[in-house]
């Protein structure tokens, strides 16, 4: 069909209006695993899936959920080179923030600047769009926020939602159990119940990443105990 | 030659500064205003080489608005002192700025806050400072003078008398001056002088 023929190049749009890279990139993180975030009264928790393709690989060597400032956690869905790349330059703009203001970055600031440098890529010729979809979760002087980067550049701050795999079914499932009176513990718990919605096989601690952050300020991704305790109490 | 001096106090901060503007023997004006607002709670005082003072406040404060139009929220005191520390401390191998300042103001968290940067982007939060020949007759005074629950008639009858000093010892004394106050009202001309 007519789309096909604007395919090949990202910076032409398509006779629909559509920058037909960008949805060959929403279609990359749609195949990568399963990401979610939940916001908290006092607190936001990440998880994804982590999907390793042999038992051989050595699992206590992948790190999906990433540390951007002390205070703001980001995890993904889709290619893992493509987000290595964003939280190296993530973690370079709140460094530069710091050394010209001596203050942490505002986490809406932070997912400003990441999404600018993801629209960059689609418009500048010679380049391609990130095939991943960002979840940034953070807690600043306004409270605990989550948001969703996509590789359009796009960006939502989100209650509750999920990218992925199988995030339709996520959603749902999230919207049925998300309350504004949550906090973090029931969060956690919420999260690990979508998660294994979707999973094929026996949630553990080394097949899941979670990230925490609270009223600390402190993000900490937890450690396989801490997340079998809290598999224990969800089962 | 530029007499600035600023006091914090328990929930404000004071600063005073000559109204004079000269050109080397000649006294342009008495009536100049060079307290600087950068926003509604927090001022310049700066003093050194002519264009750059004009030159180097007009850009923080263009930045500090900037800042504040981009991301809805305004800069604190602590973050815009930083943040111009940083500005001089990159000019300076390059073209450096030949002013020294003091940044005060009131932030609604942390209260009142008072810092003293010098053309070598030198930092220092301070209870009490002062730049030029002022501050070398005012400085010890302020030291017996203040204590951290200064109200604001205390730090009115510090800079007077420190005022009082400066013209009795300083040759080329300026004859007028201007005090501020800036607290949880914003910044307001207490008197002149």
């Amino acid at each position: 069909m007519a789309e096909s023929q604007y395919s090949f190049s990202l910076t032409t749009f398509s006779p629909s209006g559509k920058l037909v890279q960008i949805e060959y990139a929403l279609n990359a993180v749609a195949a990568g695993a399963t990401s979610l975030g939940i916001s908290a009264t006092d607190g936001v928790v990440i998880a994804t899936e982590k999907k390793l393709p042999s038992a051989l690989v050595d699992e206590t060597t992948v790190q999906k959920i990433m540390t951007i400032t002390p205070s703001i956690g980001v995890v993904y869905s889709g290619m893992g080179p493509d987000f290595r790349v964003l939280v190296r330059r993530a973690r370079k703009t709140a460094q530069t923030y710091y050394q010209t203001y001596k203050e942490h970055i505002p986490v809406a600031q932070l997912v400003r600047e990441t999404a600018a440098v993801m629209q960059e890529f689609t418009q500048t010729g010679g380049v391609r769009p990130f095939g991943v979809s960002l979840m940034m979760a953070g807690y600043d002087d306004n409270g605990p926020q989550l948001y969703q980067i996509d590789p359009s550049g796009s960006y939502f701050a989100w209650k509750a939602s999920a990218i992925g795999k199988n995030m339709t079914n996520a959603k749902a499932f999230l919207e049925k159990r998300y309350s504004d009176e949550v906090g973090i513990e029931d969060a956690v718990h919420t999260a690990l119940l979508t998660l294994k919605e979707g999973f094929e096989g026996q949630l553990s601690g080394s097949n899941i990443e979670v990230g925490v952050v609270g009223p600390n300020r402190s993000f900490k991704v937890l450690t396989e105990a801490e997340v079998n305790d809290y598999l224990q109490e969800v089962e | 030659m530029d007499f600035f001096v600023g006091i914090k106090g328990k929930d404000f901060v004071m600063v005073c500064s000559d109204t004079s503007a000269s050109h080397s023997i000649i006294n342009i004006k008495q009536d100049e205003d060079k307290i600087v607002p950068i926003d509604d709670h927090k001022v310049f005082c700066i003093a050194g080489e002519a264009g750059d003072r004009v030159n180097f406040s007009e850009y923080i404060i263009a930045n500090v608005k900037l800042y504040a139009l981009r991301n809805d929220t305004e800069l604190n005191t602590k973050s815009v002192a930083n943040y111009t520390r940083g500005e001089l401390a990159t000019a300076l191998r390059s073209s450096p700025y030949h002013c020294n300042l003091m940044l005060a103001g009131y932030d609604k968290e942390t209260g009142p806050a008072l810092y003293w940067l010098d053309y070598l982007a030198t930092l220092n939060k301070v209870n009490t400072g002062g730049t030029g020949y002022g501050s070398y007759f005012t400085l010890s005074l302020f030291d017996k003078m203040w204590h951290p629950e200064l109200t604001v008639d205390e730090a009115v009858a510090m800079i007077d008398a420190g005022i009082a000093e400066v013209k009795k010892r300083l040759v080329v004394a300026p004859p007028h001056y201007m005090i501020k106050v800036i607290d949880k009202d914003g910044v307001r001309v207490l008197k002149t002088v």
